[in-house]
């Protein structure tokens, strides 16, 4: 009997041994390691997160490009160049006549056109950025136009600063479609939207071959691309969600770009002279949100106690030390306008904190619930916590998903991080300091200032202004008074880290570049 | 010769095997009866299980809305979708619209994959079952053996074994298992795979057709991508396999402690049979109909334990699908899977008590 026992445990070992030894991936092929969770579809136009702008930007060309190292100068892409009339109000566009659709259709005006205005009609994610400008599903058919085959005029319904649009126009949701192919493949006036969720139909370097949602999505390279024939065959995107086992087939060489890499396996990951650890700016920040229809909150003292409540020092070495780099002003690092110098405009004070409490109203302390937006802040959130216990706030932390609430105003202390595409202040001005209608029923939930329930007339004024003006000086002025506002008011969000997203690579792997605004391309890619 | 002489051993093996063999059969009549029973209280209790989840969604404090559109929306696109979910009706409204969908095979769609979430499981479920299928072998393979020898053996080195086996299965956390079986037999051994059912290299070679892919890399007789998916599958299987280990090795031992202080078997054993024969010729064959039934239970266990085992080694199946959607607030996905594991549980439920009734006549 124990013989049988023994027999049966030795076959299942003999089992585990056969298989044959699995290699690591092969040169001509690129593995990435990421998380897909939540992408509901590959479609451009209904999209505009991390990841799914990476997948997309591979796909599709855009009309222009930003290079990851560059992003103020604007690049041809599908478009060769472009020109803006006096008035500042008609964008004319020359595309290239050798690219091609992966169908074999040639690349014209009139898809271009059609692509925007699909992006404008439709009226998902994918066109928060364009949209920006004025276009409605009303005038847009009329003010993107296909001139000839080669070239396209946008006319802007308002006053816009022109770099802006042609920014907005680099972005992945802004890819070119096949209008031919996916008008082929539309149901029920959906613009080919069910039909593109799971196919591609782009003149990008890649076609889409396979794609299961939150499992893998395979990518074949396009032998015909008009830059060329990339070095990479095929391209994995594979769903690991678990950082431990992204780790061990990081360092096995199964994968060779590793994304959403959890803090600790970074740390192990540093040593390795295999890796190498790429932490891309992101335009975006870590925050403390103050509810304003919160009684205790509203008083100026008490957000500037929050200020300097928070050790932010002692986590900017271990758990944010990939995450994000210390910044506390709203204008993002290296950006028009942004300070040379804002790592430490507050610091943590738990006395002066206590003192500003008490000449609140508070000598006691006050007690307050603090929320995460989400798991990913949550070690931030314990680390306030604990920091602010000493400043007098008693903060009773309750761990969940939090953003629902917080764009519904319902929390009193949320911690929060957040991103942006449009690579200039004005994307980020509107997210935090931008509030047309402070009102309930307005329900603008996509700016953070509304979130808070606070409006602010003078900085309204100036993210307008910085949306029209052309000049780069005068919008340099307009930002650095921005700033001067909203870090003079002690701002109901509470700035202390700008985002980093760490990109994890092999060091065999050349020419993988994240990209700041998450339009990472593997045209260049080569495996040594 | 040889034909006659099998025919003969067998009508005697059934002759001595007390009862059940030679009972008459099971009127057709009572069993169906009994069946329509079942069916009723099935309905029920998926009804109610339908009605918790769904009442659950409603007082998490998830949006719907933003698992669909992600949380940078404008006003439009959010009172949009939000009239397309038809969440401006009232509760009740909202559930027996999703109740008379789901009567017509309708589960909704999943916001976190934009295809309709029967479309989902058709694809994820099989991968779960799959892995349950292969886990339960080895939880029976070892752990009935495991369990009747520590049994027989009371006290000795095997006994010990099984306690500690079954110890550590109850108290080691699955996850950690399984990154420290990952470290061990992927990255340091290199026998395994390390993620999802398949290396990449190896996608799309199959064409799916039952979904299990071992059975479709088998049918198309493509051997490589086969032994590929089982090098992925045999890790994750075996450790779901020795969670199961722990349970079924301890409730045969003691099923079989029982059996072997019944008279009949001190009468066999006076009659001079040997140890192995009174064992499983004899107490084995009175236990069966028990482990059946801790064999459907513990199906039902690995279905639970796939949640974890399925985000540690990024298992494409239904553990880690209702894990993002509890994540992700996607209801209909959490709706969706847990009325198919609820489904699952009540069908194993009821094969599990048809097959006791035929396997054990003092039910009928």
């Amino acid at each position: 009997m124990l013989k049988q026992l023994l027999t049966t445990i030795a076959l299942t070992g003999a089992l585990m041994g056969a298989q044959p030894a699995l290699a690591a991936s092969p040169p001509n092929m690129l593995v990435i390691g990421t998380n897909l969770t939540g992408i509901r579809t590959l479609d451009p136009a209904q999209n505009n997160a991390r990841t799914v702008s990476e997948l997309i930007s591979n796909l599709y060309d855009n009309l222009v490009q930003l290079s990851p190292d560059d992003l103020k100068t604007l690049k041809p892409m599908l478009a060769t160049k472009w020109e803006v009339s006096a008035d500042g109000k008609i964008i004319t566009l020359t595309l290239r006549d050798d690219a091609v659709f992966q169908s074999g259709n040639k690349v014209t005006a009139e898809d271009a056109a059609w692509s925007i205005q699909r992006v404008i009609k439709m009226g998902q994610v994918g066109s928060t950025d364009v949209a920006l400008w004025g276009f409605t599903p009303e005038n847009v058919e009329k003010l993107v136009r296909a001139k000839d085959e080669h070239t396209l005029e946008i006319e802007l319904p308002q006053s816009v600063n022109t770099d802006l649009v042609l920014y907005s126009l680099a972005g992945s949701s802004i890819g070119i479609v096949d209008k031919k192919t996916v008008l082929s493949h539309e149901a029920n006036g959906d613009f080919g939207g069910a039909w593109l969720s799971a196919n591609s139909a782009g003149s990008g370097p890649f076609s889409l071959a396979q794609w299961r949602p939150n499992d893998v999505a395979i990518f074949n390279a396009q032998p015909k691309y008009w830059g060329g024939k990339p070095a990479m065959a095929r391209v994995v995107a594979r769903h690991i969600p678990e950082s431990g086992n992204l780790r061990l087939q990081l360092e096995a060489g199964d994968v060779d770009v590793g994304q959403y890499v959890a803090s600790g396996d970074l740390d192990a990951l540093s040593t390795n002279k295999d890796m190498v650890i790429d932490n891309v700016p992101g335009l975006g920040f870590y925050y403390i949100a103050l509810n304003q229809k919160d009684p205790d909150l509203q008083k100026p003292k008490v957000r500037e106690a929050f200020q300097h409540a928070f050790d932010w020092k002692a986590i900017s070495g271990n758990i944010m030390r990939y995450t994000g780099f210390p910044w506390q002003s709203m204008i993002p690092r290296g950006m028009i306008g942004a300070p040379d110098e804002a790592a430490a405009r507050y610091d943590y004070d738990p006395a002066k904190a206590k003192q500003l409490l008490a000449e609140a109203g508070y000598p006691n302390g006050l007690k307050k619930v603090l929320n995460p937006s989400g798991a990913p802040t949550l070690p931030f959130a314990e680390a306030l916590q604990a920091s602010a216990r000493a400043a007098g706030f008693d903060l009773d932390l309750v761990p969940g998903e939090f953003t629902p609430a917080f764009r519904e105003r319902k929390f009193e202390v949320l911690l929060g991080n957040s991103g942006a595409r449009l690579p200039d202040p004005f994307a980020v001005a509107t997210q935090y300091a931008f509030n047309p209608d402070n009102r309930d029923e307005a329900r603008l939930g996509s700016y953070y200032l509304w979130r808070t329930g606070m409006k602010v007339d003078e900085l309204n004024t100036l993210i307008d202004q910085s949306m029209r003006e052309r000049d780069t000086e005068k919008r340099t002025d307009i930002f650095k008074k921005m700033d001067g506002i909203y870090s003079g008011m002690a701002a109901p969000l509470v700035i202390f880290f700008q985002r980093t997203d760490p990109y994890v690579m092999r060091t065999n792997v050349k020419g993988y570049h994240g990209h700041t605004t998450w339009s990472t391309r593997w045209h260049d890619v080569t495996k040594e | 010769m040889a034909s006659a002489d099998l025919t003969s051993k067998q009508e005697s093996r059934h002759a001595r095997a007390g009862g059940f063999a030679d009972a008459a059969p099971h009127p057709l009549t009572s069993l169906l009866r009994r069946l329509a029973g079942r069916v009723v209280a099935v309905v029920t209790t998926l009804l109610g299980l339908l009605f918790l989840t769904f009442s659950m969604g409603r007082l998490l404090p998830a949006d719907p809305v933003l698992a669909i559109t992600g949380a940078e929306v404008s006003k439009e696109v959010y009172d949009r979708v939000y009239n397309e979910l038809g969440l401006g009706q009232p509760i009740w409204m909202q559930f027996f619209s999703y109740v008379g969908k789901v009567a017509t095979g309708d589960l909704g769609t999943a916001a976190t994959t934009g295809q309709p979430i029967l479309t989902d499981l058709m694809t994820i479920f099989p991968a779960t079952i799959e892995l349950a299928i292969i886990a339960m072998i080895i939880g029976a393979v070892i752990g009935i053996p495991l369990g009747v020898t520590a049994a027989v053996r009371r006290g000795t080195i095997i006994d010990h074994i099984a306690r500690i086996v079954a110890l550590a299965g109850h108290s080691i956390p699955i996850f950690w298992t399984g990154l420290m079986a990952l470290f061990l037999f992927y990255a340091k051994l290199k026998l395994v795979g390390a993620s999802g059912r398949i290396d990449v290299f190896y996608e799309g070679l199959v064409t799916p057709m039952t979904g299990f892919l071992l059975i479709d890399a088998a049918i198309q007789q493509q051997w490589d991508v086969f032994y590929n998916a089982l090098g992925h599958i045999i890790l994750p299987a075996a450790i779901l396999g020795y969670y199961s280990v722990a349970y079924i090795s301890r409730m045969s031992r003691s099923f079989m402690l029982e059996q072997l202080s019944q008279e009949y078997i001190i009468t066999a054993r006076a009659k001079g049979l040997g140890t192995r024969k009174v064992v499983w010729r004899h107490a084995f064959r009175n236990i069966r109909v028990q482990l059946l039934t801790i064999l459907a239970l513990t199906f039902g266990g690995l279905l639970e334990g796939a949640v974890l085992i399925e985000t540690v080694f990024g298992w494409p199946g239904l553990g880690q699908y209702l894990t993002r959607g509890l994540q992700m607030n996607d209801m209909n996905v959490v709706m969706g899977s847990v009325l198919t594991i609820g489904a699952v549980f009540l069908t194993i439920n009821i094969l599990s008590d048809v097959l006791y009734r035929i396997l054990d006549p003092r039910t009928r």
